[in-house]
């Protein structure tokens, strides 16, 4: 066991530990799971020296409440939800202080990192919680998080701080157009609805979860060949019979029988991932 | 045989145009191929139905699409194979699930016909998908094809045994569903605390695509 460095006073609207996500295991069903937003949690991980894709803690939008139980360098990154600390930068906690993320302003997920990562079971070779395939767990009030070694992080002498440059950091409210790559069923759909899914700005519903994203806007037509369920990746957009799109995310299903009109480029899904129901995102080619 | 790229580092190949056991032959022959000679920067590979994904680091392989020619080619061969059947494994089933009366109704069946159809075949496990060792299995009697529910279950218990379409599944872990339950198994499926140390994570999953089940009433 490592060193015990937090604990839940309030888990908000949900924290989750995170890594890479697990490679390997799709055509069992289990999707890869991991950070929603890998470029948010990879600099969190970064500012502190450890592997990008060390165990992080993901937070969904606000109220969640961590009491420091050991003095530690901390890296809070993503969503802002009007955190107690400065953020994407490297922060020293005392024993005793509370973090806090009392009100989302922008974003959705926000990254905790410790030095060392936390420690987490690995399931399948991975530290990242899937809650509906009952590997690991939403964390309950009262859980305590450790950090896996008692890895040393120290500033190099005469350097005062260690933040993220600007140019770094990400506006979530205003997302740029997300690249896609022609789905498999692209030629299903008649030219007139690539046109349309391309040209309009999609608004991204309160329906999106760490499974999938629901975009409304003027529905397509879906293909109405029935469609033989076949694998399906993360980024996928997939068109069902109302002709909205759902955008497939890290915790989505490994196989699926809606047609497959393109695929978020992997770089930009964490974009996606950071928008708030109500935002509006388009599509680019 | 044909294959499309699926995003910059996955290829999709397609190997039948129907569901069943002459595609599940390919399928296992296909696969028997991958796990003998895994293709240089394979990272994973999925496979369903009629089709088979294989997705590349593309650290080790920038251009998958450069070495589809050759994949397809060895998987034309490898399709080929005659694989013995496998054993059947056997499932105990109690059938009293909440849709079964139902089920029985529309078909025009009493109930003890229903689970005699039901337990009669052997069946194969064509592709897990849906959550973590959830199998799709076939060929279901077409007398017992059953659309889905209208609107999905928000909570389907792990062991519900189900009809969906032209298929039958076991519910591996609590979620919603949308399928007709028509029994209960006590036998995990899935369950995280068979996996151990590295190599046997697979005993997590009771079974795999290419095996066998046989329904056994209680």
């Amino acid at each position: 066991m490592g060193d015990e460095i937090f604990e839940i006073l309030e888990p908000g609207f949900g924290a989750t530990l995170q890594d890479g996500g697990r490679v390997g295991w799709r055509r069992f069903g289990v999707p890869p799971s991991g950070a929603m937003d890998e470029h948010a949690a990879q600099w969190a991980n970064r500012l502190l020296d450890n592997e990008p894709d060390d165990p992080v803690v993901e937070i969904l939008l606000q109220g969640s409440k961590f009491k420091t139980l050991l003095e530690t360098w901390v890296a809070v990154t993503g969503a802002d939800a009007g955190a107690n600390v400065p953020t994407w930068r490297a922060v020293r906690m005392n024993e005793g202080d509370v973090l806090q993320f009392p009100k989302n302003h922008s974003g959705v997920w926000i990254y905790l990192a410790v030095p060392g990562g936390f420690e987490g079971q690995r399931l399948l070779g991975s530290a990242s919680v899937y809650v509906r395939g009952q590997l690991g767990h939403t964390f309950v009030r009262g859980d305590v998080l450790c950090r896996a070694s008692s890895a040393r992080f120290e500033l190099s002498r005469g350097v005062a701080g260690r933040a993220v440059d600007w140019h770094e950091r990400r506006n979530y409210e205003s997302p740029p157009p997300l690249r896609v790559w022609r789905g498999p069923q692209w030629d299903f759909f008649s030219g007139t609805d690539r046109e349309h899914f391309l040209a309009q700005e999609w608004t991204v519903s309160s329906q999106s979860d760490r499974v999938g994203y629901r975009l409304t806007g003027k529905p397509l037509k879906a293909p109405a060949a029935e469609m033989i369920s076949e694998p399906v990746l993360p980024g996928s957009v997939q068109i069902p019979t109302n002709g909205q799109p759902i955008v497939t995310m890290c915790d989505g299903p490994t196989v699926g029988g809606y047609p497959k009109l393109g695929l978020v480029d992997a770089a930009d899904l964490s974009w996606l991932a950071q928008c708030r129901p109500g935002l509006k995102v388009r599509f680019v080619e | 045989m044909n294959w499309i790229p699926y995003g910059p580092h996955a290829l999709l190949f397609r190997f039948a145009d129907h569901v069943g056991e002459a595609a599940l032959a390919r399928q296992r022959g296909i696969v028997a191929e991958l796990e003998r000679h895994p293709p240089a920067g394979l990272a994973e590979y999925v496979p369903a139905f009629t089709t088979i994904l294989l997705e590349f680091d593309l650290k080790i392989v920038p251009e998958p699409k450069q070495v589809a020619g050759e994949l397809l080619k060895r998987f034309e061969t490898a399709a080929q194979a005659k694989l013995p059947a496998s054993p059947a494994k056997e499932i105990p089933v109690h059938y009293d699930g909440e849709d079964l009366e139902t089920l029985a109704r529309a078909k025009h069946m009493t109930v003890e016909e229903v689970c005699e159809l039901h337990c009669g075949p052997v069946y194969n496990v064509y592709m897990l998908g849906f959550s973590p060792g959830f199998p799709y299995l076939g060929d279901l009697n077409p007398r017992l094809h059953t659309p889905r529910l209208a609107s999905p279950r928000p909570k389907v218990r792990a062991g519900s045994v189900a009809i969906g379409g032209e298929h039958t599944g076991i519910y591996t872990v609590d979620s919603p569903g949308g399928w007709n339950i028509i029994g209960y198994t006590l036998l995990k499926i899935f369950d995280p605390s068979r996996g151990g140390p590295k190599g046997l994570d697979e005993a997590m999953f009771l079974l795999k695509p290419g095996d066998r089940v046989k329904f056994v009433q209680v």
